[in-house]
């Protein structure tokens, strides 16, 4: 038998970043995941981009915070993660996306979000080379940036252990044993592990955890492929997306890493759902003539590598965090919809926040401002609304 | 360095077109369509770049492709020099730091994808992917060959000594290179074989699709059913302080230089590592007039073949047991230079005897004044693709080495045996010739027992003498001995059992002395009362006359006499001169071969010290991370899996982890952690850089082509 103040399940974008600032909270936490280590879920097929540039309140402000706390990782513990402060540069080539992305400005400032409008002349002198022929602009927030989620989940990793977390690896959740409508406790590892408190943050296993007690979510993860190029001088700045459709595909995007590296992606159209991460032959040539449609300078830069990974969607586009009823000590941190990273941090600062200031399932933001955040994100939600910058 | 203008084995070309290229501005030649790093090799070149993280001098590596440490700027584009040819007029350019992406701004010309559909793809056309291909397509597969060389034949092409074996089954007492052309010879006959050639595959996916980078300047696509993986070995590195330097590389590497593009890429070297590659490559060494300054062993017995041993230190070569390398330095001028000031290049070799747990024992180290410095450690499958299609449920078959380390004449075999293993499995009905499972173990077999032959005494008719006595698979000189001889003592009842002269019939007619892979056979004859005659066989230049003196010594290399050459021929087919001697009656029948290099190349300067400060070698090349970062990582972070390191960058280079994988385990035993409990790292396509225009095949016109092979063509 294992006691803890918090049991967190998942080591990954979510959990370790949450671990380490209940750690830092005083609070006993310990973390469990079923691989050999931290970030080994989806964390390590994340491209690295942080934005804030979302179109609802809820999770602007929670990336917001991530923003805060990966930016200065290296500033304030010495951790070097490769943040660049490049921004976001949603560009538009059609009226239909001109007026989609100037429609979104007004919440997206009132959320506290920098952005603006800018013109093609601004795009490309953010990007070089990028295709003028029919530019109408784009939205472009500088505050956003990228960083190694390898690195920051490392980071986050030894902070969390500094802090006094405890880390459980190679250990499989196998049980969980209610009592009523709460957890009272897991088996994982042939071992019991009980806590006031537990946490699902299992990214792409989440749904499967929840419902060992009796939770269902709407979870159901799709597959999208990455790639990554050599290192070259820096020639963009910005994280660049397109969000035209094609035929074979939805949305792509790609952005100069802080050590010179192009990192890209693609939303496959339609989508692919399911968990096998197993790279196809149609992602490269696809993905590739897209970007040199769009930049048709990276035709002499050469791919290094390329990967899969799973988005968890929920049927909005938008994460489920909360207490659900059924389960009414079992935090729900889940469905982050291949945004987990941006996501984590902020997510952990907010969360550990309202577990500190008393939150739970009558009140989760606890004395905290952050209700809005749990209204929106709520596990009852009527998953109606549509993300459109998902 | 300088161009190898004469060897005893291989032909120079003539004819070869000089071209004008320019490097760092500067006008220099080569010839066309060689690879433009052995080009700057025979400039004297050996700082292809300075590495973004540090400065430091990148020099080339493996020579094959594989890794990236040869690339430079070539018409402003960063390329790997190995595997780009020369053409007139190329603009080449020290890689300084990142390069700099060319703003060619027009919109993309064109996109297309090209695909072939096969039943069978062979990945790689060395000798068992070679034999696997010949079988398949007799059987009436479609098979593509995917081979990342324009010539086909895998290392075979470098090998200028006999093979062992037998000659029935598997060309024995043949050149490799020899080796090479009969199998290609073979494989053309069959209409449904075709042959990719400069066409590294570089992906395989799961929806059984391989992405080959046909030409390094296009991206094939390649449906197969099913998959024979012959990618063959690759060398693994060790860790020492300057295991980065230019000219630290492996044995392949220096094979590819010297033996395939005739460049003198060495004054004088050290090898480390006594294994069969380690031997070979001092005896490529000396056949391209290199200087061997020593092989240094670190385990107390050579781990290579007796009789190539015996005959690379007849040559004159030491080999010095229980000891190791300490360092690689550079030259004193440099030494004190920062890190990418000056022309960086190993000057010096440290080495030192160790203990029993591998320590270096102080007061023993030995400085070599060497410009290179092979490592020949070993080798690891390239079983990449294997475990890729295993992961995705494709059927798929290894052979050669990159199903188990072996010789050359194993592979032949295991590629028969993977194509008849993967016939079945589709659906085949056939049955395998049943000897060539137990041949191809005999030929894949270590070492056996070593056995003492008894004195011969001369006699007034010519007899043969036998320097071999390790039992190793190696029958040739029982089936050249046209009075038959020769046979084996049957003690094991395979070739792995020693030859004996078995009765009084020799003519000598010298076939033994020249097919000898060992070199091991000498014919003796007494023609006095004190004197005798010695054919030895000789497999260097020839350019002294009869009635010149050597030095001849005995089967481990020690002097035994100075005596005259009386006569010499040359054995057409195989190219081994015949060296007939006059000696003295008493040495006649200990006389094993002839002194190469004197013992003044193989001098060192005794050091008083023997530090060695593994923290500062490099486990990763790409990125430049050294064991003592790796050691202290593991420590701050508890790191228990391989794929953590990353955080380092290690194995998120350009070459994907293909030299570090060998070497992070040291690592985690230093930093106190059993590497068995550490989980593996995860692999991921590309195995090689392609660049983006190329994936879409912007620079091609239509589809087809010659590349596509009409018979591979949808």
């Amino acid at each position: 038998m294992r006691t803890y103040d918090i049991v967190i399940a998942g080591a990954g974008s979510i959990g370790v970043p949450l671990a380490w600032q209940l750690g830092e909270k005083g609070f006993k936490v310990a973390v469990i995941d079923q691989e050999a280590s931290w970030g080994r879920g989806q964390n390590r097929a994340a491209i690295g981009g942080l934005r804030a540039t979302h179109s609802d309140a809820a999770k602007i402000k929670i990336c917001l915070e991530s923003i805060e706390i990966v930016s200065t990782l290296e500033e304030r513990y010495g951790i070097d993660n490769e943040w660049y402060q490049g921004g976001y540069l949603y560009v538009a080539y059609t009226e239909e996306q001109r007026s989609a992305f100037l429609s979104l400005l007004k919440l997206q400032k009132e959320a506290g979000l920098d952005i603006d409008w800018i013109e093609p002349e601004a795009v490309e002198k953010l990007s070089p080379g990028i295709r003028r022929e029919g530019l109408l602009g784009g939205t472009f927030s500088p505050r956003d940036g990228f960083a190694s989620p390898l690195m920051t989940n490392t980071a986050f990793h030894k902070l969390a252990k500094d802090s006094g977390v405890d880390f459980f690896f190679n250990t499989r959740i196998d049980g969980v044993a209610m009592d009523g409508d709460k957890v009272a406790s897991i088996s994982a590892g042939g071992e019991t592990w009980r806590a006031p408190l537990f946490v699902n943050a299992a990214g792409a296993e989440a749904a499967d955890l929840a419902s060992l007690a009796g939770v269902d979510l709407p979870i159901h993860p799709d597959c999208h492929e990455a790639g990554v190029t050599e290192p070259v001088e820096r020639f963009m700045e910005p994280m660049l997306v397109d969000t035209r459709p094609d035929a074979e595909s939805g949305n792509y995007y790609f952005y100069q890493a802080n050590t010179g590296q192009v990192v890209f992606c693609i939303t496959p159209r339609p989508q692919i759902w399911g968990r096998d991460k197993g790279s196809t032959s149609s992602f490269l040539p696809l993905c590739v003539r897209r970007m040199l449609e769009l930049y048709p300078r990276l035709r002499n830069l050469r791919v290094r590598r390329t990967w899969r990974g799973m988005y968890p969607m929920t049927p909005d586009g938008l994460p489920i965090v909360g207490y659900p009823e059924k389960a009414k000590n079992f935090l729900q941190a889940v469905g982050m919809c291949g945004q987990g990273f941006m996501i984590g941090a902020g997510l952990g600062k907010i969360l550990s926040e309202t577990i500190a200031s008393g939150g739970g399932y009558a009140s989760p933001a606890g004395s905290t401002g952050y209700g809005f955040v749990f209204d929106e994100l709520a596990c009852t939600r009527g998953f109606d609304h549509v993300e459109l910058l998902k | 360095m300088s161009r190898i203008t004469s060897h005893p084995v291989l032909p120079i070309p003539e004819g070869r077109k000089e071209v004008g290229f320019s490097f760092d501005g500067r006008p220099a030649t080569g010839f066309a369509g060689e690879p433009v790093a052995s080009s700057l090799v025979a400039l004297g070149v050996s700082r292809f770049s300075l590495h973004p993280k540090d400065g430091a001098p990148q020099g080339l590596f493996c020579a094959n492709g594989q890794c990236s440490q040869c690339t430079v700027l070539v018409d402003g584009i960063p390329r790997k020099s190995c595997v780009t040819p020369l053409v007139e007029g190329m603009d080449v350019r020290t890689l300084e730091g990142l390069p700099v992406l060319p703003d060619m701004d027009a919109p993309l010309a064109q996109a297309e994808r090209r695909a072939i559909h096969t039943d069978i793809l062979v990945i790689g056309g060395g000798p068992s992917g070679l034999s696997a291909a010949y079988e398949l397509g007799r059987m009436g597969f479609q098979v593509v060959v995917a081979d990342d060389k324009e010539k086909l034949g895998g290392k075979l092409v470098l090998q200028t000594h006999k093979f062992f074996g037998s000659e029935e089954d598997c060309y024995a007492g043949v050149r490799g290179v020899d080796i090479a052309g009969k199998l290609e010879e073979k494989l053309q006959k069959l209409p449904n074989v075709t042959i990719l050639r400069n066409a590294p595959v570089v992906a395989v996916f799961k929806d059984r699709k391989a992405g080959v980078y046909k030409d390094y300047s296009s991206y094939l696509l390649v449906e197969f059913t099913a998959m024979v993986v012959a990618a063959g070995a690759r060398e693994k590195s060790i860790l020492f302080p300057g295991n980065d330097l230019p000219g630290v590389y492996g044995a392949g590497a220096f094979q590819t230089l010297v033996n395939r593009d005739l460049v003198g890429a060495s004054k004088k070297l050290l090898i480390v590592g006594s294994g069969n590659v380690g031997l070979i490559a001092a005896y490529h060494a000396l056949q391209a007039g290199i200087q061997v300054a020593g092989i240094v062993e670190i385990t107390g017995r050579v781990n290579g073949y007796k009789v190539h041993a015996d005959k690379i230190r007849r040559m004159g070569v030491p080999i010095h047991l229980n000891t190791t390398i300490l360092r690689a330095e550079r030259g004193a001028a440099e030494r004190g230079a920062a890190a990418g000031k000056g022309g960086a290049r190993v000057a010096r070799a440290v080495a030192a005897k160790v203990d029993d747990q591998f320590r270096p024992i102080p007061g023993t180290a030995v400085a070599y004044d060497v410009d290179t410095i092979l490592i020949a450690t070993g080798l690891a499958s390239c079983d990449e693709f294997l475990r890729q299609a295993r992961d995705y449920g494709i059927l798929a078959v290894a052979a050669g080495d990159a199903e188990e380390i072996a010789e050359a004449s194993s592979a032949m075999f295991g590629g028969k045996i993977a194509a008849f293993a993967l016939a079945k499995m589709l659906g085949k009905r056939i049955e395998m010739d049943a000897t060539w499972l137990p041949k191809r173990d005999v030929l894949k077999s270590r070492p056996g027992d070593c056995f003492s032959r008894s004195p011969v005494m001369p006699g007034p008719e010519w007899r043969p003498v036998f320097f071999c006595s390790e039992e190793i698979p190696c029958n040739p000189c029982t089936t050249v001995c046209p009075v038959s001889a020769i046979s084996l003592r049957p003690i094991r009842g395979n070739i792995m059992d020693l030859p004996y002269f078995s009765g009084d019939k020799c003519i000598g007619c010298m076939s033994c002395v020249g097919i000898c892979p060992g070199l091991a056979i000498s014919l003796v004859r007494r023609v006095s009362e004190d004197a005798a005659e010695v054919v030895l066989p000789w497999e260097f230049q020839a350019d002294f006359p009869v009635g010149a003196q050597m030095d001849l010594v005995g089967q481990d290399g020690t002097f035994l006499e100075k005596a005259a050459l009386v006569a010499k021929k040359k054995a057409a087919k195989n190219k081994t001169w015949l060296l007939t001697f006059r000696t003295g009656l008493a040495n006649a029948t200990s006389i094993a071969g002839i002194r190469v290099q004197g013992p003044e190349a193989t001098e060192g300067e005794k050091l008083a010290e023997a530090a060695c400060v593994d923290a500062d070698a490099l486990v990763c090349r790409c990125e430049r991370v050294t064991l003592g970062e790796l050691v202290q990582f593991i420590r701050d972070n508890d790191v228990r899996d391989i794929n953590q390191l990353k955080t380092l960058r290690v194995g998120m280079g350009a070459c994907g982890g293909k030299t570090c994988s060998q070497l992070v385990g040291r690592a985690f035993r230093l930093a106190g952690v059993d590497p068995a409990t550490v989980e593996q790292g995860s692999q991921r396509p590309l195995f090689m850089e392609v660049p983006m225009g190329e994936i879409v095949n912007e620079g091609l016109s239509s589809l087809g082509g010659k590349d596509a092979g009409r018979r591979g063509a949808p």
